[in-house]
């Protein structure tokens, strides 16, 4: 592919960067806006003509020609005074910097960019399911670039649209003159799911139920912008164009730079700044309320509350105690006062909205009716996103605001108004037909793209059920280009932009935007349809309008920072610096504290199984595989592990089976502990606290288990192929066995070096400890069990399970006796494995734990057992007085008695500071 | 009629609960034919908090949350509600005119209700749609149709309505749970009285027709020669549908509910009590909480409804207890 580049590029080796960019670029398709030379291609498709409805309220077509006439006397107005093909002014300025030269790097550019996607687990989880497809986001290498006009057009217009959204809003919920004068229908408000009783007389802070309104925008053949729809109840995008930005502005640093592309940062603490400044307390926090990780865009949440620097909250995180918010966080009850929520509304308060949802926080909506906390955006919204509203819009902002709209809607039609519809239904196969109201489960419909069967079926459900459909206009979309391996291709974008507030009562746009491409010959841009994004460049330096939102101009930003000057990390640290600052010290949610604490469990769970399957694996085809005292003590620790089911025969009877039974069990999820399962277990906990962790550690954690599980795959089925790959596929388990190993290492080093040790840490680190004491008393107790410690092969086996083969023999050299072993194994305070140096540094972890979160842990502490005192001072009672060389019975009460100490803890652990993150919420009506 | 209500709820849990928030409707509403004389809400444990609301359909509707763990949760409403026949006092207040009313084609009230710009605004739309319980659905616009013949009066037809229900539908304890929605109930052709009341509304939304969820008590007569026993009663629930004021109003007046009883096949009188309205059961059930822990529980619920002589009599009657 890379050759194929070349070539074409070097056939255009003496020509302009943009001329080889126009050469490289076939031109939209007909009737589409061309981004790429700014212009419509060719002619535009019949459109919808001359009709008006009846309607005072819907009566907008009128308004707007017909994007036929205007199409024709722009393109022709264009063609008659330009050469062939030229690059719009923008695009010519982007390939300039680029240069020639710069087209043989894109292929590289693409390869990086999927890199950085991968690396930083950029996902969309397509179904929103557990066991869905977390795909990979998908984004494009070009980004879309608006001039300064289109943007300011932009501005203007969604500024003054987000103010009427609010007004109709705060309308609805208040003294509904909209209704009373019949300017909005009853169907679109009373008639809507969306619409909350609950919420009825509610006011909010500031007048503001929207911070964040999302506005998905087209661009018309007539090169005009026109609003499609609009998303209010928790619009997404916001972290993913971030994202967006910081991968493709490091791709093209020049062009970047030189074209005064607007910053992103100072939109996003605007939002922030605009909840506190409208907080009913100073010291106000903050979090983001997430439905959690299965849904689709929970990558997003993670993403947004690290930059924003925001606690990540799911509904059980949170409680509401006398019309007040608190989240539990391991010190307490913290008071909330602002909520970013991602959640749907309907799920926000099983007391009063769905009785089902697991989701919400019972008793909200009390806290939102006593003004006791801030929602972002406030509840009830949704009924604002039906595209029936568009039709209603134009009347609306004259009735509201007196002004009439800066931007238009794509020319919309509610057919619940009988003389509309009757009005519309001849024109249907020249529109697209929505669903009024969400849940229907109905796509949106092109009615060119129907037979005149289809369309007379769709024009007699609208005759029963009008109120249930929309009729909008049919718009071709702009066409961006889009870099496709060997060339550019053009291809169909919608724009989705944001407002947010200005900080002074109104809104501004943020600088920016996700713009969402179609695929190859499609028209609709989706995500979950597999289309893909861009990067949205919004150029500054156009004076006009920019005085409505005075932050939004580039200079607000430290720009220009030397040579280097786009410095998007930069960007970010600055920012997180500034939320942490405002947020102070980040509280440990209960949740994420259970989280890390099993994080921390199965983390060394997986690596005390995976050392124990290998040197299982390595024993039985060792030199000491004759030893039975080596075997009975491996069979009983698999066994006791869960690597075996105890129904296989043990080594010592059936080594092969045995052996068989261990290899194909690693995978086995169903078997709750195998490495698999373990490794599994291990995402699930990292998944939910995901916000803390780095991107590096989470990509670990991934890659981790899916290794393992192809590996092992693979190894399986080849296993079935053919008999005498058996014999084989020993070393070919061993050899997964050994990569997840380093994966581990990887994982356990970001767990000690990079993790900010807070008490979340901390739990973390005592859930390790917990289970490796358990793990090691236990194989000291089967060891001395069996008898395996006073075997030479059992003896290496135990310093082997204990990851202290090395220290042994440099401290002991060839020594094998039971003192020695108990020395290095139980007493040495600088071996991280001896029992010894567990316990001391759990003591130490449950002693800060106690202190910070100011809960009395010191029985606790006291409690556990101290190894050094009981075999120092009493070695001679512990161990068989010389002579008697097998009775241990004292000994392996004592490393019981750690057992159960590690399990005890754990137990009080889970009571003292988990109990209220755990058992669920459930409802009940009579 | 005097009616003493006391309406008894017991959860009884296992485990304990932990924490608790609960929204109830027990308190008898004060309207034209009903006058609430006196009301009591006991809750057992007490509640850490509590606060009373009017809700936007003009209900009573009490919050109150539980922090302490309990295992027994006791909620008693104890009501005396003075209640009087309403349409004998409409009919001699606006005379003539409600009887032309009364009169005109259920046509005339559908097409009021269908949206042109800038037409009159009536706080009847509000039950106009579908909801959570009371879903769109052709077989409600089937059962409804034969009531609605064009031109009848909606009275007459709602009438129709009430009674195709009651004889079609079979009544049966137990055979529904609270959530069955009003199609469930429809479908297997039998339910309680909150399904009756359901489907009723859902068919006459499926006209077109505003129509709304009535929970409340009636009085019911012990077997001759038995004394009326205590708690042996029930809450109930019917439908109301509405009825435009007179014209000349300009549609924007208040109009009239006209309460049916599917369940007993006549219209709600003065022995009958009225809770709360609401679009369907879910807006005005008595007692719905959400609880932390308390996986298992028995529920209890005891509805006592006496006649009494006079508010002395009662606290005669209970200074004896």
């Amino acid at each position: 592919m890379e050759n194929n580049n070349k070539s074409l590029v070097a056939d255009l080796a003496l020509e302009s960067p943009t001329e080889v960019a126009s050469a490289l670029a076939p031109p939209a398709l007909d009737g589409h806006f061309d981004e790429l030379r700014g212009r419509t291609s060719v002619k535009a498709p019949a459109n919808l003509t001359g009709t008006q409805s009846q309607s005072q309220s819907q009566a907008q077509s009128a308004a707007f020609p017909s994007f036929q006439s205007q199409t024709q006397s722009q393109t022709q107005g264009r063609e008659s005074n330009k050469p062939a093909d030229p690059l719009s002014k923008p695009w010519t300025t982007f390939f300039n910097f680029l240069g020639n030269n710069g087209f043989h790097d894109l292929n590289r550019r693409t390869a990086n960019l999927r890199r950085k996607i991968r690396d930083n687990g950029v996902t969309y989880n397509v179904y929103a399911d557990a066991n869905g497809p977390q795909r990979p986001w998908s984004l494009d290498l070009f980004p879309m670039i608006l001039s300064p006009t289109d943007w300011a057009e932009i501005e203007v217009g969604i500024t003054q649209r987000t103010r009427l959204l609010n007004r109709v809003m705060a309308d609805v919920y208040g003294p509904q003159t909209l209704l009373s004068k019949g300017l909005l229908p009853a169907a679109l408000v009373q008639g809507h799911p969306g619409y909350l009783r609950a919420m009825q007389g509610v006011k909010p802070a500031g007048g503001m139920f929207l911070h964040i309104a999302a506005f998905d925008l087209a661009r018309g053949p007539d090169g005009r912008w026109w609003v499609v729809s609009q998303r209010t109840q928790a619009p997404s995008g916001l972290g993913y164009l971030l994202e967006n930005r910081l991968t493709i502005s490091l791709l093209f640093p020049e062009a970047f730079r030189e074209m005064k592309v607007q910053r992103l940062a100072a939109s996003y603490k605007a939002l922030i700044d605009g909840m506190r400044a409208l907080s009913p307390v100073a010291d106000s926090r903050i979090v983001l309320l997430t439905p959690g990780p299965y849904n689709e865009t929970y990558f997003e949440h993670a993403y947004l509350a690290r930059y924003l620097g925001l606690s990540l909250v799911e509904g059980s995180d949170l409680l509401v105690r006398n019309e007040r918010l608190y989240l539990k966080t391991l010190r307490g009850l913290e008071p909330v006062h602002g909520l970013l929520k991602r959640l749907d509304d309907e799920y926000l308060d099983p007391l009063e909205l769905r009785a089902d949802s697991t989701l919400g926080v019972p008793g909200l909506l009390q806290v939102i009716r006593a003004g006791n906390v801030q929602v972002a955006n406030a509840p009830g919204s949704a009924f604002l996103e039906s595209s029936a509203l568009l039709g209603f819009l134009p009347a609306l902002s004259r009735h509201l605001l007196g002004e009439t709209l800066a931007m238009p809607s794509l020319a919309t039609w509610w057919c619940g108004e009988q003389a509309v519809m009757q009005d519309m239904l001849p024109q249907l196969k020249n529109c697209v037909i929505k669903p009024t109201y969400p849940g229907s489960g109905m796509a949106s419909v092109i009615g060119h793209t129907l037979s005149q069967r289809a369309l007379d079926e769709w024009a007699g459900r609208i005759v029963r059920q009008g109120e249930d459909y929309t009729v909008q206009t049919y718009l071709p979309l702009s066409q961006t280009p889009t870099w496709q391996g060997e060339k550019i291709a053009p291809r169909s974008a919608m724009l989705r932009v944001f407002a947010v507030p200005d900080g002074a009562g109104s809104w501004q746009v943020l600088p920016g935007g996700l713009a969402r491409l179609a695929g190859k010959n499609e028209n609709i841009a989706s995500m979950q349809h597999g289309g893909s994004s861009a990067d949205v460049w919004a150029l500054g330096g156009f004076e006009a309008s920019s005085s409505a939102a005075p932050s939004v101009s580039a200079s607000v930003e430290p720009a220009t920072s030397g040579h280097h000057t786009e410095q998007p990390h930069a960007h970010q640290a600055a920012l997180a610096h500034t939320a942490a600052f405002l947020n102070r010290k980040q509280p440990v949610t209960s949740r994420a504290a259970e989280n890390l604490f099993w994080l921390g469990r199965y983390t060394e769970r997986a690596e005390n199984t995976l050392r124990l399957a290998q040197l299982t694996l390595q024993c039985l085809g060792g030199e000491d595989q004759s030893s039975q005292p080596l075997l009975a003590w491996l069979t009983a620790m698999a066994v006791g592990n869960s690597l075996v089911l105890d129904t296989v025969p043990p080594a010592t009877h059936a080594r092969r089976v045995f052996e068989r039974s261990l290899i194909a069990s690693l995978t086995n999820a169903e078997q709750p502990a195998s490495v698999g399962f373990n490794l599994s277990a291990i995402k699930r906990a990292a998944s939910a606290v995901r916000e803390r962790l780095s991107q590096e550690q989470w990509h670990v954690i991934v890659r981790t288990e899916a290794d393992f599980f192809s590996r092992c795959e693979a190894f399986e089925a080849e296993g079935q192929l053919a008999a005498h790959a058996l014999e084989y596929s020993p070393v070919e388990a061993l050899r997964a066995l050994e990569a997840a190993s380093s994966f581990l290492a990887a994982m356990t080093g970001a767990q000690t070096d990079r993790m900010m040790r807070d008490d979340g840490w901390r739990l973390l680190s005592i859930g390790r400890n917990i289970e490796r004491l358990s793990m090691l008393s236990d194989a000291l107790v089967k060891g001395f069990q069996a008898g395996a410690v006073c075997d030479e092969g059992g003896f290496s086996a135990m310093v082997a399970l204990f990851d202290s083969t090395i220290t042994f023999h440099a401290q002991y050299h060839q020594r094998r006796d039971i003192p020695a072993l108990l020395d290095l194994l139980v007493l040495d305070r600088d071996n991280p494995r001896s029992l010894s140096w567990v316990i001391h540094t759990l003591k130490n972890r449950l002693t800060k734990l106690a202190t910070s979160t100011s809960s009395d842990l010191t029985d606790l502490a006291a409690d556990l057992p101290d190894p050094a005192r009981w075999l120092l001072t009493g070695r001679s009672t512990l161990l068989p007085a010389s002579g008697a060389d097998s009775d241990y019975t004292d000994l392996v009460a004592q490393l019981e008695n750690c057992q159960a100490s590690a399990l005890e803890l754990s137990d009080h652990i889970s009571r003292r500071y988990f109990s209220h993150a755990t058992s669920a919420n459930h409802s009940l009506v009579t | 009629m005097l009616l003493h209500v006391v309406h008894v709820t017991r959860y009884q849990y296992t485990p304990w609960v932990e924490s608790a928030h609960h929204v109830v409707h027990l308190k008898p509403a004060s309207k034209p034919g009903q006058t609430l004389l006196r009301h009591s809400l006991d809750i057992s444990p007490t509640p850490a908090q509590r606060r009373e609301v009017v809700d936007g359909y003009g209900n009573s509707r009490s919050y109150f949350s539980l922090q302490t763990s309990h295992d027994v949760l006791r909620v008693m409403a104890d009501s005396v509600v003075s209640t009087s026949s309403v349409l004998q006092g409409r009919d001699q207040a606006e005379g003539s005119a409600m009887t032309a009313l009364l009169r005109s084609p259920w046509e005339r009230v559908r097409d009021q209700f269908r949206y042109r710009a800038g037409a009159a605004y009536n706080a009847a739309w509000e039950f106009l749609f579908a909801s959570p319980y009371v879903p769109r659905d052709d077989a409600f616009v089937q059962f409804a149709r034969p009531s609605f013949a064009p031109g009848r009066p909606l009275p007459e037809a709602a009438h129709d309505l009430m009674a195709r229900i009651h004889s079609t539908m079979t009544y049966e304890s137990n055979s529904t749970e609270v959530s069955t929605p009003a199609l469930v109930a429809l479908k297997q052709g039998k339910g309680v009285c909150q399904d009756f009341a359901h489907i009723m509304v859902a068919c006459c939304r499926a006209m077109g027709l505003p129509a709304r969820y009535v929970s409340g008590y009636m009085l019911t007569q012990p077997a001759p020669g038995q004394p009326r026993l205590i708690g042996c009663d029930a809450s109930h629930a019917w439908a109301s549908v509405y009825c435009p004021a007179p014209q000349g109003n300009n549609g924007a007046g208040t109009g009239q509910w006209l309460d049916f009883d599917p369940t007993n096949n006549r219209a709600p009188g003065e022995d009958y009590v009225t809770l709360a309205t609401g679009r369907d059961f879910l807006d005005v059930s008595p007692l719905r909480g959400v609880i932390r822990g308390g996986s298992q529980h028995i529920l209890d619920v005891a509805v006592t409804v006496t006649p009494i002589e006079s508010l002395a009599s009662l606290e005669s009657v209970e200074s004896v207890d």
